[in-house]
């Protein structure tokens, strides 16, 4: 049995390929070909489906690994990123359009950031006054690392740097981003550092639940001179309440 | 890890976009993802780069998630395990072209250094045992840590074409037992 590799396949040769497209063995150009004829090729796709699911009791040799921190945060942010752009027209697009740029830039800059917020939600309720506690974490020599603690009684969002942030030339801003068509509304600067505490106005409170996003630009000294985020997003990151 | 009829909620539930159910599902078993990414792409960042690529094809696919199919986790490591093969194989092109035929003599690498399985008495167990012990080793290890061809007849120091005979012929036994 020699090579019969190129669309010479049929019949039991079939079975064979779709085992061999399995089990990976294949170079890549040929696992190209077979996944573009398994877009409209049945048969070789229920060979594929039988290979897999007789094959997934293999799966049990796979141990597990715990992955970086903020990968989470990282899928988050393409997928969500994506969606509002593609939403368009939306005012805070800026942001995102921000991040989308600051993406491409491939972790070079200092800002290569995106942060992870992870609304630890200890009780049940939202409004009762265990606090929520949330991490925007990057994963880059010089990015921004903050913890950000929320007290839904005083409402007060108190943040603490864990490491250094971008060079000082800029302020930081922190930016909640309500969703849907609403423009992003800044809830102050930052100092330098990072640490400080942001009184969350009363208006504003009720928005912190679920669905909400926040972020943390790098704007002018002083903030954003217009209102709205302008330069490049280091930390982005969505409350979520599910557990 | 969760119970097999949760998660597949969960993947109907990203589904319908559910942004929520895209955390929970992430921290139900990306650490089973990413220890496939791992094992396949042996290397950490290629690997994290592996696990995002793959939780947004996951985002992307769950619409096309059938309860019918294999289990949901198994549909999961599927996606994991091709991305990765796929990222395997575009990192090391010329090594792996069945054209190039490289026939490798005897590197005499020892085929020792892999888990055994802990059957649990499943069909695919029974039918690898009616493998010659080395050949179902190799369509373990092909499977498992995403080797190629060439990477096979390396290890078990056979010329390539061999390798591929042994390969193709295990698994028309494998699928004549399978289908008994």
């Amino acid at each position: 049995m020699t090579s019969a590799d190129d669309g010479e396949r049929d019949g039991g040769d079939m079975n064979i390929l779709a085992g061999e497209y399995v089990l990976g063995v294949l170079p890549l150009a040929e696992r190209q070909r077979v996944e573009a004829r398994l877009r409209d090729d049945r048969v070789l796709a229920a060979a594929v489906a039988g290979w897999e699911r007789d094959l997934s009791a293999l799966n049990a040799e796979y141990g597990e690994a715990t992955p970086p921190a903020s990968t989470l945060a990282k899928v988050e942010a393409r997928l969500f990123a994506a969606a509002s752009v593609s939403a368009g027209r939306s005012p805070f697009m800026s942001i995102w359009n921000s991040l989308l740029l600051w993406r491409s830039l491939a972790f070079a800059s200092v800002a290569a950031l995106i942060g992870y917020l992870a609304l630890a939600d200890i009780s049940a309720s939202p409004s009762a006054n265990a606090p929520l506690v949330a991490q925007l974490s990057g994963d880059k020599e010089g990015s921004l690392t903050l913890l950000a603690r929320y007290d839904a009684s005083s409402g007060r969002l108190q943040l603490t740097p864990i490491s250094a942030g971008p060079a000082a030339e800029h302020s930081l801003e922190l930016w909640l981003v309500p969703g849907g068509e609403n423009p992003a509304i800044s809830l102050g600067v930052l100092p330098q550092t990072g640490e400080g505490a942001v009184e969350v106005p009363a208006q504003l409170r009720p928005r912190l639940g679920e669905g909400v996003t926040f972020a943390v630009s790098l704007e002018p000294l002083g903030g954003s001179p217009d209102g709205k985020p302008t330069g490049p997003v280091i930390a982005v990151g969505k409350a979520h309440q599910t557990f | 890890m969760s119970s097999e009829s949760e998660i597949a909620a969960l993947i109907q539930r990203l589904a319908l976009r559910d942004r929520a159910a895209l955390a929970q599902l992430y921290n139900t078993v990306s650490p089973k993802l990413f220890g496939v990414c791992m094992r396949i792409l042996r290397d950490r960042s290629d690997a994290e780069d592996a696990l995002q690529e793959v939780f947004v094809k996951i985002w992307q696919r769950a619409d096309r998630f059938s309860l019918a199919g294999t289990s949901p986790v198994g549909w999961m490591v599927a996606i994991a395990r091709n991305h990765s093969i796929d990222k395997l194989r575009s990192r090391k092109p010329l090594g792996d072209s069945l054209d190039a035929a490289r026939e490798i003599a005897d590197t005499g690498r020892d085929p020792e250094a892999h888990t055994v399985l802990k059957s649990e008495g499943r069909r695919v167990d029974r039918c690898m045992g009616e493998l010659e012990a080395d050949r179902a080793d190799a369509v373990r290890n092909a499977y498992v840590e995403g080797l190629s061809y060439q990477e096979l007849a390396e290890r078990y120091s056979v010329p390539l074409n061999t390798m591929r005979t042994w390969l193709r012929r295990s698994l028309l036994k494998l699928r004549e037992c399978l289908d008994r």
